[in-house]
């Protein structure tokens, strides 16, 4: 038995590691903001897509890159890590957990 | 592109300096009267169109920032006059077609409030291209200004549960704020009072409706911004009630603070707050949070009251001295960011 064997990768699991990406703005994470969209678990591969709030906003590449460096972390070194920024559908506050929604009044 | 924008914000400052007769070297002296151009359509034209390039993922929208940036380090050598304003119209050109992109990406109010900004900046580099009269391109320029930021606080309201009346009484501010920017060409003195109301007003609604009075109660980063943001909307309120008395006109006794409390104590609050999220992003270094951040930020606070005390109260001394530490202030701020820088590449290494 392999006692170094990473836990089975789930998309849940996936979306929990993600938890770590905060937008500093808002002190809330990616996940819970809603700008996960899709998490797809293959053998060989985890495919992301997310979005953000704004097309105006220029902190996308560096979600992405922090996104990236987390899930490289967390899955084996063989598996493909892919994020890819979407803007379909528009983002919408209804997307965002109910614990974000608490955090922020709603 | 952010070497270029760098410069023309150390002459800026200088060049302010210089104009409350301190000493400063020749290149800057000559750049005195370039004070409001190199800050407003030199720097920040650099950098929000920088920005707003970033988010795009497209290589046009760069030659935005690079042309802004070029056109105030041209005004620094033997070029005919006319280049500097020139590129500056070009940024401003290529800055409005990328932020028209950003609205039809997402047709929201807050994206048609940031494309009013870049309308604004294009407007103020015309009038400074073709009159060089900085008292019709400043209102444009400080429009520029205060509705990007107003469009991308509007973007994060939408995180808050909906206020209707709110949005509705932004809405009406927007129109309001376009009538006095219409006006700008033919009665500054009104337009620039009805600016200054409507920046008075904007000042009440982003303390009322921003997220900034929610996250504020957090910790670290977010906190801290939280801060830059809520003592920027009181100058907004400061700058827009002296504006409302005429202090934005040319030759009025209060126009230095009422200037400076919008363009330092507004706008500049705004970015030491956004250093630490923007820079990354554009640089793709790593600024981790450290609570020094607050030294710069209370220099500038602190200067800022000084010199605007020094200028109501008509003592020259004490407006000079308050002049020297804000421009001290922001030489602080961008130390604290370069350490910050050095202290995250070293904290990079040793997780590695």
């Amino acid at each position: 038995m392999n006692l170094d064997a990473k836990p089975l990768l789930t998309p849940e699991l996936i979306r929990n590691k993600l938890r770590s990406v905060v937008d500093p703005e808002v002190g809330v994470n990616i996940v819970d903001l809603g700008l996960v969209y899709q998490v797809n678990v293959t053998e060989g591969a985890v495919k992301v897509l997310l979005t953000m709030t704004s097309p105006a906003c220029p902190l996308s590449d560096l979600v992405i890159a922090d996104a990236e460096s987390v899930l490289r972390a967390a899955v084996d070194e063989a598996m493909q890590v892919s994020i890819e920024l979407v803007w379909s559908p528009p983002w919408d506050p209804s997307m965002m957990s109910d614990k974000a929604r608490e955090n922020l009044g709603w | 592109m952010l070497i270029l924008g760098m410069i023309c914000l150390l002459t800026a400052v200088l060049g302010g300096l210089a104009r409350l007769a301190i000493n400063v070297p020749n290149f800057a002296q000559y750049q005195a009267g370039a004070h409001g151009a190199l800050m407003i359509a030199g720097f920040f034209g650099t950098v929000i169109s920088l920005e707003r390039a970033v988010a795009l993922h497209r290589f046009w929208p760069y030659l935005a920032p690079l042309c802004a940036g070029l056109g105030g380090v041209v005004l620094l050598a033997p070029f005919p006059v006319v280049v500097s304003p020139i590129l500056f119209c070009l940024s401003g050109v290529l800055f409005l077609v990328a932020s028209w992109l950003v609205y039809r990406q997402m047709p929201a109010i807050f994206t048609f409030t940031l494309f009013l900004g870049a309308l604004s900046l294009l407007l103020g580099n015309i009038v400074w291209l073709l009159k060089a009269e900085i008292r019709i391109a400043m209102p444009f320029w400080m429009s520029f200004l205060v509705l990007t930021i107003a469009g991308e606080r509007l973007e994060l309201t939408r995180l808050l549960p909906p206020k209707p009346v709110g949005r509705r009484i932004f809405i009406g501010l927007l129109g309001f704020i376009v009538l006095a920017a219409c006006l700008i060409l033919f009665a500054v003195p009104h337009a620039t009072q009805l600016l200054a109301a409507s920046w008075l007003m904007l000042a009440l609604w982003l303390l009322r409706y921003d997220i900034a009075r929610r996250t504020v109660r957090q910790t670290g980063l977010t906190r801290f911004v939280a801060v830059c943001l809520l003592l920027g909307y009181g100058w907004l309120a400061v700058g827009g009630f002296l504006g409302l008395v005429g202090a934005f006109e040319n030759g009025h006794p209060w126009r230095d603070s009422a200037l400076h409390a919008i363009f330092l104590g507004f706008v500049f609050s705004m970015v030491i707050g956004h250093a630490a999220i923007i820079f990354p992003a554009v640089m793709r270094v790593k600024i981790p949070y450290h609570p020094f951040f607050y030294l710069p930020l209370a220099a500038l606070q602190l200067s800022l009251l000084v010199r605007v005390v020094g200028n109501l109260c008509d003592f020259w001394v004490l407006r000079q001295a308050g002049g020297l530490l804000n421009g001290l202030s922001l030489a602080l701020f961008v130390l604290t960011i370069l350490a910050s820088v050095i202290r995250g590449a070293a904290s990079r290494r040793v997780t590695a």
